[in-house]
């Protein structure tokens, strides 16, 4: 299939002035395939939301290309189509709602791409219906909680039609009952055909997906499935990240009991597990 | 103690009563042009009957639009000195400006005659009806209506290049934030007293001292805002917001009838406060 978002060996440096530059993408290239869930993950500074930024325009590299639908983001009169199929929501939900009434934020992104007014009105209901803020519209933002104002975000960017979704650490300012809330969301939305891109400290959060890509020092240094991903602990370890607290638990009971599967990354799996495991030792 | 870091529980900006009478559901933009229009009509009307109306009408709009009259006295309360200090300067240093009338007090350079009471009276009561129209207006219209109607009222002004569209976004976006910013206030405030920094024991009279203390407040404020609104410029980008792009939009008002109506209604009770020659 014709991938969605393509890189192809991309190079970006931040200019702090004249004569400094810190490197931070190094020579990066993959490949988005439409309908996929692909999670970032990667310790502090490693250049995720650099990366991240990449993926719609808002910066476009000093060497290589990054293409979108077969359109390239270094050309400006692309700037519009590639931003309405690649969204981006971002980590404080604070800062990205614009309007002072929850409806007319959704709305605002349409307003800029001229959308008529009986479409934006169908187009702003059925993004707060996946969201499930339908019942707020009429509120001010600040009368929200973390969790509904970033799946206020999320329906800005919804209502917009994208084809893929990026989110830049979009639970990382929620407590666990918010970012349920938005995981829950992105599941659905993937499993509605959309693209979802999602760079997150979250191990479990990463577990959803159907793939990851680790980033060390602006380079890519594993891409696979989770379950792949998360047999290398000392790797992950050295890359100073951890495994699901899941597969924490799986390992430590495997020291007890060594029949005990350490390949879980999931709370389901791992019920399943416990289940599995304690009907055998009571026959 | 509690109280001094609570900004953003007194903060009266949209505050919206809604009450859904039919004030509330008026096309916003005749409200503001009516609101307008009848300050100034107010401003130019010097008598105790004109003022008597006009005071009545607020009133009148209170009970019409369901909103409690205590909301107006909340806003007329904290003027009361500045309007009792108003009042006694006008009555002490501009009787000579307005000396027509009976001479009740001429002592030295203070003259009080009819003419000043009735100067002194009337801007007091004047200054009470504004804060009532203004109260009812921001209480039954919402920010968004209102910056709506700015827009509308302006739209005119695009012929010759002016930014109307950019106007009524940033007023949108500062009216958006101001109670983030009031959260963000109390949050820091809480944290320099946490620390021993001292808010509010000086009496109000101790201005400097007053000031001198908002400053560990206000330049970190301004960190706080200057990246916050990095942060909203690449959430706008991302949404296609192009600076001077042509944008289409989400709510549109409808005048109906009734709307020019009272459009009508208002501008007549206008003329005649400026224009009719009442009696006393
Ligand atoms: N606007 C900027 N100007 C200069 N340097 C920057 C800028 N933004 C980021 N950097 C630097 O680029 C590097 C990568 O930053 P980036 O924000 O992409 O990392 P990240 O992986 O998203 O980190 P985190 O997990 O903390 O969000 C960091 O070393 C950072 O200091
Ligand atoms: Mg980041």
């Amino acid at each position: 299939m014709e991938p969605i978002i393509r890189l192809e060996n991309v190079s970006f440096s931040y200019k702090i002035n004249e004569k400094t530059k810190v490197s931070v993408l190094k020579n990066i290239s993959f490949s988005i395939i439409p309908g996929e869930y692909v999670a970032i993950i990667g310790h502090n500074g490693s250049g995720k939301s650099t990366l991240s930024k990449h993926l719609n325009g808002i910066l476009t590299p000093d060497n290589g290309d990054v293409w979108v639908h077969g359109n390239n983001t270094k050309d400006t009169n692309n700037k519009r189509s590639i931003r309405q199929t690649v969204g981006t929501v971002f980590q404080h939900p604070d800062n990205q709602i614009v309007a002072t009434i929850v409806e007319e934020d959704v709305a605002f992104g349409l307003e800029n791409i001229e959308v008529p007014r009986e479409e934006m009105k169908k187009r702003v209901d059925e993004a707060l219906n996946v969201v499930k803020m339908s019942q707020f519209r009429h509120r001010p933002p600040h009368h929200l909680s973390g969790g509904q104002k970033q799946r206020v975000a999320i329906a800005g960017v919804l209502a917009m039609h994208p084809d893929c979704i990026v989110f830049d650490e979009a639970t990382s300012m929620l407590d666990s009952f918010g970012r349920k809330e938005v995981l829950q969301v992105m599941r659905k939305m993937n499993n509605m055909g959309m693209t979802i891109i999602t760079v997150t400290h979250h191990m479990s959060e990463a577990a959803e997906a159907d793939r990851i890509i680790v980033i060390e020092d602006g380079q890519i240094v594993m891409d696979a499935p989770p379950r792949e991903i998360f047999k290398h602990k000392q790797e992950l370890k050295n890359l100073q990240l951890e495994v699901p607290s899941v597969s924490q638990m799986a390992e430590g009971i495997h020291q007890q009991f060594p029949d005990f599967s350490t390949e879980l990354i999931q709370e389901d799996e791992f019920i399943d597990e416990v289940m599995k495991f304690s009907k055998v030792e009571v026959i | 103690m509690s109280s001094e870091f609570e900004i953003s529980r007194s903060i009266t900006i949209g505050q919206y009563v809604p009450t859904d009478s039919y004030i509330h559901r008026l096309d916003p933009r005749v409200k503001l042009l009516l609101f307008v229009v009848i300050v100034v009509a107010i401003a130019f009307n010097t008598s105790y009957i004109g003022n008597a109306i006009g005071l009545f009408l607020s009133l009148y709009l209170f009970w019409a639009s369901k909103i409690p009259i205590s909301y107006g006295l909340s806003g007329v309360k904290p003027a009361i000195p500045f309007i009792i200090i108003l009042a006694l300067l006008q009555l002490l240093f501009q009787g000579q400006l307005f000396s027509g009338g009976k001479v009740y007090v001429d002592y030295g350079f203070i003259l009080i005659t009819s003419e000043s009471i009735r100067l002194v009276v009337v801007s007091a009561v004047r200054f009470i009806e504004i804060i009532f129209l203004s109260s009812v207006l921001t209480l039954s219209t919402s920010t968004t209506q209102l910056t709506h109607s700015i827009q509308s009222l302006l739209s005119p002004l695009k012929k010759i290049n002016f930014p109307v569209h950019e106007i009524s976004l940033i007023t949108t976006i500062s009216i958006r934030f101001v109670p983030t910013f009031a959260i963000e206030m109390e949050k820091m405030m809480k944290a320099q007293a946490s620390r021993g920094a001292d808010f509010g024991t000086g009496g109000w009279w101790r201005i400097i001292q007053r000031t001198k203390e908002t400053f560990p407040i206000i330049i970190p404020l301004f960190n706080i805002a200057l990246s916050r609104a990095e942060d909203l410029i690449l959430a706008m980008e991302s949404r296609c917001y192009t600076p001077g792009g042509n944008r289409s939009s989400y709510s549109v008002y409808k005048t109906l009838a009734k709307d020019y109506l009272v459009l009508l209604v208002g501008l007549l009770f206008a003329y005649l406060l400026i224009f009719y020659p009442f009696p006393f």
